[in-house]
């Protein structure tokens, strides 16, 4: 299985990554033209702008015409990306010069999108059908309390309140990487899993719907109708209803998982069913370094390591959990404290003091965020301290060698283990001899040469 | 997760009881180490109370009160101090950091609240209106459970005669149904019948603290006029009555309050405070508990260090104006009290008489106030003529306040004892750590009085009231082949001695004094209980030290110059220096060993610092000393020191101390010049404590002299005399050279005059 990384890559590196076929496909749909557009670097925007009415290819020497003296790097990062993207397609002569033209179903696509103006994916359903909308505070509420329930299914099915209806190999698959699973034993979450709890929500939105895609095939799903998809979503606006029948057979069970993630609300009226995005679908596009979403603290921890977390979701209790003892569950605050026991647990699966701490001290409760240290140092030095602690034996490996037949061959293998600098330690009374692995094998000739 | 198991593993729940500490030294009694009451039973029980339902303003409400009695409180609500105020009334302060405060309701606690007046609807009514959610059923109940019997009786002593009055006939009739109490009743002639009772008017209870939280309505209830009944009993059952109506028995617990203003048999005692004491707010407030009806009831009140608990016992005395009897720990504290007592009050000196096995002063006029220790009292064994008149005299008067100082450090027996012996109208016990909540605190319930007033550390530190302190813990690694040693089997009894005498300890601790003395200018108290510790660090260092076996004289001397001598700026004590010695210049503390976990020990000993220095507007929050005292405890890492540290800070954690870790002294590049560096030095030491018996390398112990009661010559049990003089002389080599070869002078005069023979720290201030 491939390590999985959890970087906050861009939507745009998956599409970038498709084959060709695919994505040349995409470029059918104008609102992935459009998507593409606004996600490339400045520079590669200007290309395509100035390139979108021109037919013929240009070569790369043109192109590099335009540039001033110091924007070559520039210029190979954006043609780079814009050839990745099939945005470009490149050709190359004898003489291995490159040249370039749009892709024309990108470019016939966007001339038609500047021409004609953009349309709405879908129009929206009237409001004299849909009657009652949540407004868009509920929605958020909502849409965070979806993506919480999924978290705390994901990272401990038994804790979470009412199960979405992934089924359990999809689960499976996004737990892969995040929690280890060996036969027999309840699965516990590893070090990615333990960042992944700690990324903000896009982030961590992302790395759920990358997995999703990248497992679509198997469910008989095209990666790049799944993209195309979810793409399209981004576009239409949070709040508004939007009618089901206006989807594909596999849009249609895609959104009832999107539901579950909390990406969109589904309705049922009279007749009709509808889905709302939220603003977690129409975000999903940008660029996910944006932390402006970033949430308020709720945490706060005393020199008596105690912790008080200003928080009602199970999942912050669940995280708690991993490095200290949750003592009392309140309406809206959970009572814990972070003892030696419980970072040592957290140390052995993988979490480091690092983590620890910088999760205290960005989730830090705004009555606390504004002091320095926001954590008290007592609390922090202590955590490293324990890890510290931890690190203090060295491991070598080692063969050990007993039952010697007789004490001038303990004696002399003693020797020539010291001459050999793989001595580790001897008991001369019980001749009993630990030498380094790496001398292991001389030992052994050194030994049957003695006999 | 492993379904949220492996989260809630517990810790280990060790009993660390060692049969060896048991002795005893001055009042200082041996502390069972109980486990914290919050480990171990955490685990299991599931404390999830989220259901409880929050009320719709919960944000601007400053408290959550759990099922079991558990109770959070923020402390940057606007309602914060209203809410403080009213639960140290009700209940007992778990932890109390800077941000969240933790209490739990107990039956104790409740019993306190009752007896400084609060009623049960109050309690619920206030407890729920601070509350952010509803409260749980199960709390409610557990305060009318807890309440119902509580407060309702009374036994006043009005002009000698004692009462036993309550506002609720009915209960009054349920206890003259007990055979004892119907036996010690004393029916006034011709009344006839047992069920008509003396009925009087008394003014009800004005909370003053609770004004905001409560309605006019419940306002007006309290301050009507209450009937109350009563009946006499006869004063030479009055123990027997009470006992029968403590929980085990009838389970109506009675209060005692003292009517002083309505005394007039007992003669008054002429004595005010000065102009210049001015009782600081926290002390009004402690006081006002006490006197909150124009009664002196019985309690304790805590108070940390250094808070000016003297005052408040002084200014207790001069309301009430009777009478009174202090009980201090040991001699030198019997000193402090008298001279406290004229330094606040305008007492005359005569009237002043200190009772020790020193001093037998005798008790003059009708009127006044006798200082003495809970041994002199106590003490079941043959006196001298001379004590025992005093004795007579102390047993024989009746006391309108008896003042016990440090109640916290004397076991209940003794309490019994002492409060058997003397009669007494008010009892007040001043304390700077009710740790325990054990069988002890309980006795103390009863036989004193609830906890009237307890303090909050962190608030009077922002106040400016008591210093600063930076705690810090060192760590210092074991030294090679001391490590090799302790871990040995065979020396399994000098394990305590290698982890204190670790050289590493030694240079770390010498530094710290360099450090203080010279940098800073600070008055530094270096604690070892370990005697062959005290003893090696002090001579090495050459200086003074105090210990069981220091005659008063020389103790005083010591103080005398610590205090005033621009030359002696570091002391060392053993366990006599934990209570009652009262050294305000010092600010330095560095612990090198102690008793094995003991939180109160730890607070005790922080306590010598925490009396605040300077300039009040620079120690208050935001002044410009951020720390004015330090506090060092020097641990050998992994060693049970390690174990036993965390233990014994946990006391003052909960009151939101926070104790830094210093991993590397002295500094790396520092510390050739400190004792010990020498590899040869390091061996030659380990093969002293080695080599000393097993018997030497203990804590110090402390015998009662039989002959004398104060303890004042207690010395060292272990061993023969020949230790002392030299025959086991390997351990007492450096002392002989330590001393120049003058035994018998005082330490203060030892140091050695030929500057060949300086220490190297001192060769330098010399040149």
């Amino acid at each position: 299985m491939p390590q999985v990384k959890i970087i906050a890559k861009n939507f745009m590196d998956m599409v970038a990554s498709l084959p060709a076929l695919k994505l040349d496909k995409l470029y059918d749909n104008t609102f992935i033209c459009e998507a593409v557009l606004r996600s490339l670097p400045a520079l590669a925007k200007k290309y395509v702008l100035q390139l979108l009415f021109i037919d013929v290819t240009v070569t790369g020497k043109s192109l590099e015409e335009w540039l001033l003296q110091d924007g070559f790097s520039k210029h190979r990062v954006a043609v780079d990306r814009l050839v990745q993207l099939r945005v470009f397609l490149e050709s190359v002569d004898r003489k291995k010069d490159s040249s370039y033209r749009l892709n024309p179903k990108f470019q016939i696509n966007l001339q038609k999108y500047l021409v004609h103006g953009g349309v709405l994916p879908r129009e929206p359903m009237p409001s004299s059908i849909t009657v009652r909308l949540p407004t868009l505070e509920e929605l958020d509420a909502y849409a965070l309390e979806q993506w919480e329930c999924f978290l705390l299914q994901l990272i401990s099915s038994s804790q979470a309140e009412r199960p979405t209806s992934f089924s359990s190999s999809m689960m499976k698959i996004f737990q892969r990487g995040l929690l280890s699973q060996r036969e027999k034993e309840a699965p516990r979450l590893t070090v990615n899993g333990f960042q992944f709890l700690l990324l903000d929500t896009n982030a961590q939105l992302w790395y759920i719907i990358r997995e999703y895609i990248s497992n679509s095939e198997d469910r008989g799903v095209d990666p790049a109708d799944l993209i195309s998809f979810l793409l399209e979503l981004s576009f239409h606006v949070t709040g508004e209803a939007y009618n089901v029948n206006t989807l594909t057979d596999i849009q249609r069970s895609t959104i009832k998982d999107l539901a579950d993630l909390g990406l969109v609300k589904l309705q049922q009226g009279r007749k009709e069913s509808w889905f709302i995005p939220t603003k977690l679908v129409t975000n999903l596009s940008v660029s996910l370094s944006d932390s402006s979403s970033r949430k308020q603290g709720f945490v706060v921890v005393e020199t008596n390591f105690r912790t008080y977390a200003y928080s009602t979701s199970k999942l912050h209790c669940e995280i708690l959990r991993l490095f200290s003892r949750v003592e009392y569950q309140l309406p809206n605050l959970i009572v814990g404290a972070i003892t030696k026991e419980n970072l040592y647990t957290a140390f052995e699966n993988g979490i480091t003091s690092e983590q620890i701490i910088s999760f205290l001290q960005q989730n830090a409760h705004p009555r606390v965020a504004e002091k320095t240290p926001s954590v008290p140092e007592n609390v922090t030095d202590q955590i490293r301290l324990w890890e510290a602690d931890l690190n203090r034996v060295e491991i070598t490996p080692s063969h050990f060698y007993d039952e010697f037949p007789s004490r001038d061959v303990f004696e002399s293998s003693c020797d020539y283990a010291r001459d050999n600098g793989g001595l580790l330690w001897e008991d001369s009374k019980k001749m009993l001899l630990v030498v380094k692995a790496e001398i292991h094998m001389q030992m052994r000739e050194y030994l049957r040469s003695q006999k | 997760m492993a379904g949220g198991g492996h989260g809630e593993k517990s810790r280990p729940s060790k009993k660390h009881k060692s049969s060896k500490h048991v002795q005893e030294e001055e009042v200082n009694y041996v502390e069972d180490f109980e486990e914290d009451p919050r480990e171990g039973d955490k685990e299991g029980k599931k404390r999830d109370f989220t259901k409880l339902e929050l009320k719709p303003d919960h944000i601007n409400r400053p408290l959550w009160a759990c099922a079991d009695g558990r109770i959070f409180l923020e402390t940057f609500s606007p309602l914060y101090k209203q809410a403080y105020d009213f639960l140290i009334a009700i209940a007992e302060p778990v932890c109390r950091p800077e941000s969240m405060h933790e209490y739990n309701l107990t039956p104790h606690s409740l019993y306190a609240a009752v007896s400084v007046g609060l009623e049960t609807e109050t309690i619920i009514s206030v407890l729920n209106k601070l509350s952010k959610t509803k409260l749980p059923k199960e709390m409610i109940d557990f305060i009318h459970a807890s309440t119902a019997n509580y407060g309702k009786v009374k036994l006043v002593l009005k002009k000698n005669r004692y009462f036993v009055e309550s506002p609720f006939p009915e209960v009054l009739r349920t206890l003259l149904r007990d055979e004892t109490i119907a036996r010690a009743r004393i029916t006034l002639e011709g009344a006839d019948g047992s069920d008509s009772f003396s009925i009087s008017k008394a003014v009800g209870e004005i909370e003053g603290h609770h004004d905001e939280l409560l309605t006019g309505i419940q306002l007006a209830a309290a301050a009507e006029e209450k009937e109350t009944h009563s009946f006499e009993i006869d004063p030479a059952k009055v123990e027997n009555v009470k006992e029968r109506c403590l929980p085990n028995h009838l389970n109506y617990p009675m209060l005692e309050e003292y009517d002083f203003r309505n005394d007039t048999v007992n003669p008054d005692l002429i004595m005010d405070l000065k102009p210049q004491a001015q009782p600081r707010p926290y002390q009004e407030k402690s006081l006002s508990k006490m006197f909150g009806n124009g009664r002196a009831r019985s309690g304790i009140i805590v108070l940390p260090c250094g808070a000016g608990k003297s005052l408040v016992g002084v200014s207790a005395a001069c309301r009430i104006r009777k009478s009174c009897l202090c009980l201090a720990t040991n001699a030198v504290s019997v000193d402090q009290w008298a001279f406290q007592f004229q330094l606040w009050s305008t007492i005359r000196e005569d009237q002043i008489c200190r009772f020790t096995s020193d001093s037998k002063e005798k008790f003059r006029g009708n009127a006044g106030v006798v200082v003495t220790t809970y041994n002199m009292v106590a003490f079941g064994g043959k006196r001298s003529e001379e004590s025992e008149k005093i004795i007579e005299e102390i047993r024989n008067r009746e006391w309108g306040l008896l003042l016990m100082d440090e109640v916290h450090v004397v076991p209940a027996h003794m309490f019994r004892k002492v409060i058997n012996i003397t009669k007494s109208h008010c009892k007040l016990g001043l304390t700077a750590t009710l740790v325990r909540e054990d069988e002890r605190i309980t006795d103390l319930n009863f036989l004193i009085g609830p906890k009237l007033y307890e303090a909050n550390w962190l608030d009077l530190v922002k106040g400016g009231f008591i210093a600063n302190v930076q705690c810090a813990e060192v760590w210092c690694p074991m030294t090679k082949e001391f490590f090799a040693e302790y871990l040995r089997k065979e020396n399994s009894k000098k394990k305590q001695a290698l982890y204190v005498m670790n050289p590493n300890k030694f240079r770390a601790c010498e530094f710290l004094i360099r450090f203080h003395e010279q940098q800073r200018g600070d008055k530094i108290i270096v604690f070892a209980d370990n005697l062959f510790a005290l003893t090696e660090y002090a001579m090495k260092l050459r200086k003074p030290m105090i210990y069981g076996a220091t005659s008063h004289q020389e103790r005083t001397r010591i103080l005398h110059a610590f205090k005033n001598s621009p030359d002696v700026n570091t002391v060392f004590l053993s366990k006599v220096g934990d209570n009652s010695i009262d050294i305000p210049e010092a600010n330095v503390i560095i612990q090198i060993s102690s008793h094995a976990g003991s939180r109160r020990q730890e607070a005790q000993r922080l306590g010598r610092i925490l009396r605040a220095k300077g300039r009040l507007q620079d120690r208050m929050a935001g002044g410009k000393e951020e720390y004015n005292a330090f506090f060092y405890s020097l641990v050998s890492t992994d060693t049970q020191e390690m174990y036993y540290s965390t233990k014994r800070q946990q006391f003052l954690i909960d009151q939101g101390y926070s104790f830094k870790i210093i991993t590397s002294l002295p500094p790396p590049d520092t510390g050739a010049d400190l004792g010990y560096s020498r590899h040869e030095e390091q061996m030659a030491l380990l093969n002293k404590v080695l080599s000393a018996g097993d018997d030497m390398v203990g804590l110090e112990q402390l015998q009662e002299d039989a002959d004398d009661i104060a303890l004042l010559k207690a010395r060292r049990s272990f061993g023969s005399m020949s230790a002392m003089s030299g025959a086991k002389g390997m351990v007492y080599m450096e002392y002989n050279t330590g001393r120049g070869g003058r035994p018998g002078q005082g330490q203060l005069k030892s140091k050695p005059k030929d500057p060949s023979k300086r220490h190297s720290l001192f060769k330098k201030r010399f040149a």
